[in-house]
């Protein structure tokens, strides 16, 4: 009699034919790679699987993420992808979560449950998170990326291989705040700018994103004098006041917002003398001159291609920003702050038609909405045919997985074919190597926090090293030595620190901090540094992993040739923008491809 | 409004790629009349990534029926599907990919098939094709200037090779721009070096395919070349001359078959034997649906290209390394 037929593929050795139906899988995210990764595993032979995401389904999914369907959008990504694996095969077991994976439910015991982990994650801290859960529970992790035509595979296990962490990964992109304010030269300034003054009229206050010019720029030193501040004494009174106080008492007057953002500012940074001796100075812009310039456009409604693909002309610029203005006016009404987001219309074409304004200003090239919108919220293109490469790549080494044939386990990068390579996938010779002083897999993470002790508060410390930088969930800190409880994760407990700086919690040059982060069972000492930044494009604070490597990073920029993480002092937290690189770029054959973050699970964002 | 303009909820849909390869190739793509020839394991996965990609039509031409086996290969089928005919049995949930795309099922045999049927295409991509049947056909296409790509999986094995005749493509390159300009008043400024993009065209020819899949006649002066290339030949050979491809039933006697016919190919191009490793055979059997999804992801991509004529395509054939799974062009000529 002939064999039952089944999934399981034949060609695999029988122990691994073996291990397939009843090998625990947990897939995390369900998004472009998730949804072909649960599609393999089912056409392979698993029966348990466990998915797991927190994001619900989009419009803009559906050109790859094909489990779903257009009467599915604004349902959970986790749920629908189960109900359509189960109509392919209804004898697999498959658990949905629509849950974060962060969050305190899903602890070391969770994840030892499976046999593998396999991530189909949309963003580093997620990836980190799930790379110290598998550390901490000792399970198997395939950690999978794609951007574009380019996308990644590699096999995480404690102690064998290098961690998802222990290469500290490229920081994203900042720019200096006196550049955005000041002296754009690029569209991305301009459409930073924008979305700063959308928060300023319309969002949460945020001092780190004032758009107005930034009179402690030391390129114009001692230039913006009496004469300067005279001048616009007026408009400095409306700064105290807060934009959005303003904008309010004005009801939101689009002339008005208009020849204060684009004519009595810009005129105001004319004044400042010194920013425009080596550069083109702004041309200011005002309501009336830009309403009546129409360019040469014909008009043409309901077009894609010209309403979304092409530059507006000024005229357009000011009826979008007068439109939409209404339209977020009407919007704020019923709620305290708007939150930018690049799928709200009137959001989008007001960021849009500002930073063009500016960009004109500036004699910067202006932009598309379309291109406005890949810029400010960092899209990063995603296409079925590379979702469907990696997913393979990430099942077929979970059947060494299984198998325990680790060495065989390697990298693969698949890679956009060009006409100087003849390389599609690019398989790694080595696993890769654990960094022996990686802060989060060795046997001793310790990392140094460079930052100035004086002035930093207990609260920011937490959100922004810990949390944010060193991708801790809920950390707990104990000052070594004393047994000072500086942080707690209970919450509440150590509320009393919060806005104290670190000097007055004891917290000085040389001192020595345990942190321990209860979830990830995670463990760190962090040694602390007290350090002022000099110049303003220095980061704010440094975090370094490596002690032979600071010394080096040290000579070079910021420290960020090896990747520490900082940020500019002159413009702390404001502009993440995704540092894409080009894929045609990528030359290096060893270079990891760092994927890239946003909204949708094959990718990444970092805003 | 012409025809070939996207709507708004098309630029939605398929915003992410648009982002990625364009409005212009998005609308060449939209204007595509694909033809899939078999749909079993491979072709599912071809089928979704082309159908997803929003096409103007795919007609899926097989006559085979559904069989037990089948259904756990390919995720387009339900086991109600037993007994029917296959293209027209994977209609409900191929539609179900993308509702935008016109999907014609077709159950005749391809070889019933003249060359006015071939003609009306923008791309033929095929699967599962012997040797005579890939030489009639991709004859079929050249004539008609239709674009041609052809794949197999075996096992833990894939390749794919095309023909895509003369075929025109651009690529966008990222320029650096930047250093010092002098403005109209004599100064010099400061210009940020700036990354523009700029279209570079390029032309590619493409040879007979009887060059990269007909044995020679005598033998070939030695060339190097990817070992895999000669594993392709060997399962090609193999399928032309028992009508079926190496089964784990019969593995022992299929591998012995393979393995004579392996020792005239590489006789016939003087490859050093030693070069070949005969584990190779252990690893193809069956249809492993992670390499189809592997596979079927390179062949519709380059169908993708072939249409949209953006990026440099694979010239010609694809070969996927059964052990550590890299994947190479190589070029037959
Ligand atoms: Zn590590």
């Amino acid at each position: 009699m002939m064999a039952k037929a089944s999934a399981v593929p034949i060609v695999l050795k029988a122990e691994i034919q073996k291990l397939i139906p009843t090998s625990k899988i947990l897939v995390v995210g369900a998004g472009g790679i998730g949804c072909e990764i649960l599609k393999n595993l089912a056409m392979s032979g698993f029966k348990d699987i466990e998915i797991i995401d927190l994001d619900t389904i989009d419009v803009s999914n559906l050109n790859r993420q094909f489990l779903f369907r257009k009467e599915h959008v604004g349902k959970s990504k986790a749920m629908v992808a189960r109900e359509t694996i189960l109509n392919y095969n209804k004898d697999i077991n498959i658990k949905a979560y629509h849950d974060s994976i962060t969050t305190s439910e899903y602890g070391v015991n969770f994840f030892k449950r499976f046999a593998v982990v396999l991530n189909a994650l949309d963003n580093r801290a997620a990836r980190n998170h799930v790379n110290r859960m598998c550390l901490a529970a000792d399970v198997p992790l395939i950690e999978s990326g794609t951007s574009g035509y380019t996308g990644q595979v590699e096999f995480i296990k404690k102690g064998l291989t290098q961690c998802y962490e222990c290469n500290p990964k490229a920081a994203q992109k900042t720019f200096p705040g006196c550049t955005i304010r000041n002296t754009p030269s690029e569209p991305v300034h301009c459409i930073v700018w924008a979305k700063h003054l959308f928060n300023q009229l319309f969002g949460e206050d945020d001092p780190d994103q004032d758009v107005s010019p930034d009179t402690a720029d030391p390129e114009a030193a001692g230039d913006a004098g009496v004469e300067a501040l005279a001048q616009v004494d007026e408009s400095k009174k409306v700064e105290r006041k807060s934009t959005k106080t303003w904008a309010q008492e004005t009801s939101y007057n689009p002339e008005k917002l208009f020849n204060k953002f684009f004519e009595d500012d810009i005129k105001y940074l004319l004044s400042m003398e010194n920013l425009w001796k080596n550069r083109k100075a702004p041309i200011p812009l005002s309501w009336s001159s830009a309403a009546s310039d129409d360019g040469d456009q014909e008009k043409s409604k309901n077009d894609v291609h010209k309403e979304d693909m092409e530059v507006w002309s000024f005229k357009k610029c000011t009826e979008v920003f007068s439109s939409s203005i209404s339209m977020l006016k009407e919007e704020l009404a019923n709620k305290n702050f708007l939150v930018w987001d690049k799928d709200f219309k009137p959001a989008l074409d007001f960021v849009t038609a500002c930073a063009n304004v500016r960009s004109h200003i500036f004699s910067i090239a202006r932009k598309s909405r379309f291109e406005v919108k890949s810029i400010a919220g960092n899209i990063i293109p995603a296409i079925a045919t590379t979702n469907a490469m990696v997913s393979g790549l990430v099942v077929l080494l979970t059947f060494r997985v299984l198998a325990e044939e680790y060495e065989k386990c390697l990298t693969v990068y698949v890679r956009q074919k060009s006409s100087e390579s003849n390389t599609v996938m690019m398989t790694e010779k080595f696993l890769g190597a654990a960094n022996p002083k990686c802060y989060v897999c060795s046997k001793q993470p310790m990392v140094d926090v460079s930052i100035n002790t004086k002035s930093m508060l207990v609260k920011d410390f937490e959100s922004e090293i810990l949390k944010k930088s060193l991708n801790m969930v809920a950390p707990d800190v104990v000052l070594d030595g004393k047994g000072v409880v500086v942080i707690s994760s209970e919450e509440g407990e150590t509320a009393a620190n919060d806005n104290k700086t670190l000097t007055e919690m004891g917290i000085v040059d040389g001192a020595i901090l345990k942190v321990d982060d209860f979830l990830q069972n995670y463990e760190l000492t962090i040694c602390i540094h007290h350090y002022v930044p000099k110049e303003k494009e220095d980061p704010l604070y440094k975090i370094l992993a490596d002690m032979d490597l600071q010394a080096k990073s040290e000579e070079g920029a910021n420290g960020k040739e090896n990747g520490a993480s900082s940020a500019s002092a002159a413009d702390f937290a404001a502009v993440n923008v995704d540092d894409d690189e080009d894929p045609q770029e990528g030359s290096s054959k060893r270079r990891k491809m760092n994927p890239k973050e946003e909204d949708d699970d094959d990718m990444i964002m970092l805003d | 409004m012409s025809e070939s303009k996207l709507s708004t909820a098309e630029a939605e849909l398929y915003d992410r790629q648009i982002r990625l390869w364009g409005i212009e190739s998005q609308e060449k793509l939209r204007a595509a009349n694909v033809l899939l020839i078999k749909i079993r394991g491979l072709g599912s996965e071809i089928a979704k990534d082309i159908l997803l990609c929003g096409i103007n039509s795919l007609t899926i031409l097989d006559d085979a029926l559904v069989t037990e086996e089948e259904i756990f290969k390919n995720f387009l089928l339900s086991p109600e599907s037993v007994g029917k005919n296959i293209a027209e049995a994977v209609l409900e949930k191929a539609q179900a990919l993308n509702p935008l795309v016109k999907i014609t099922p077709d159950s005749e045999s391809v070889d019933k098939k003249n060359a006015e049927f071939f003609a009306i295409f923008t791309v033929v991509i095929a699967t599962g094709l012997n040797s005579v049947q890939v030489l009639e056909i991709s004859k079929y296409c050249r004539d008609a200037k239709v674009k041609f790509i052809c794949g197999d999986n075996f096992g833990m094995f894939g390749y794919s090779f095309a023909d895509f005749q003369t075929h025109e493509f651009f690529e966008d390159k990222v320029q650096l721009t930047g250093g010092q300009k002098r403005g109209i008043d004599g100064r010099i400024t400061k210009v940020k070096s700036e990354r523009t993009v700029v279209k570079v065209c390029g032309k590619m020819e493409y040879v007979d395919l009887s060059k990269v899949i007909k044995l020679p006649e005598a033998p070939m002066k030695p060339k190097r070349r990817n070992i895999y290339y000669y594993l392709m030949l060997a399962l090609l050979q193999f399928r032309d001359k028992f009508n079926r491809d190496p089964m784990m039933e019969s593995k022992e006697e299929d591998v012995k078959e393979l393995k004579a016919i392996k020792d005239d190919i590489l006789k016939l191009y003087q490859v050093n034997p030693d070069k070949f490793k005969e584990e190779v055979f252990d690893l193809i059997f069956g249809e492993v649906v992670p390499v189809c999804s592997i596979v079927g992801g390179v062949m519709a991509q380059e169908a993708i290209k072939a249409v949209s004529g953006k990026e440099v395509p694979i010239n010609n054939v694809f070969l996927l390394d059964p052990f550590n799974y890299s994947g190479r062009e190589e070029n037959v000529v």
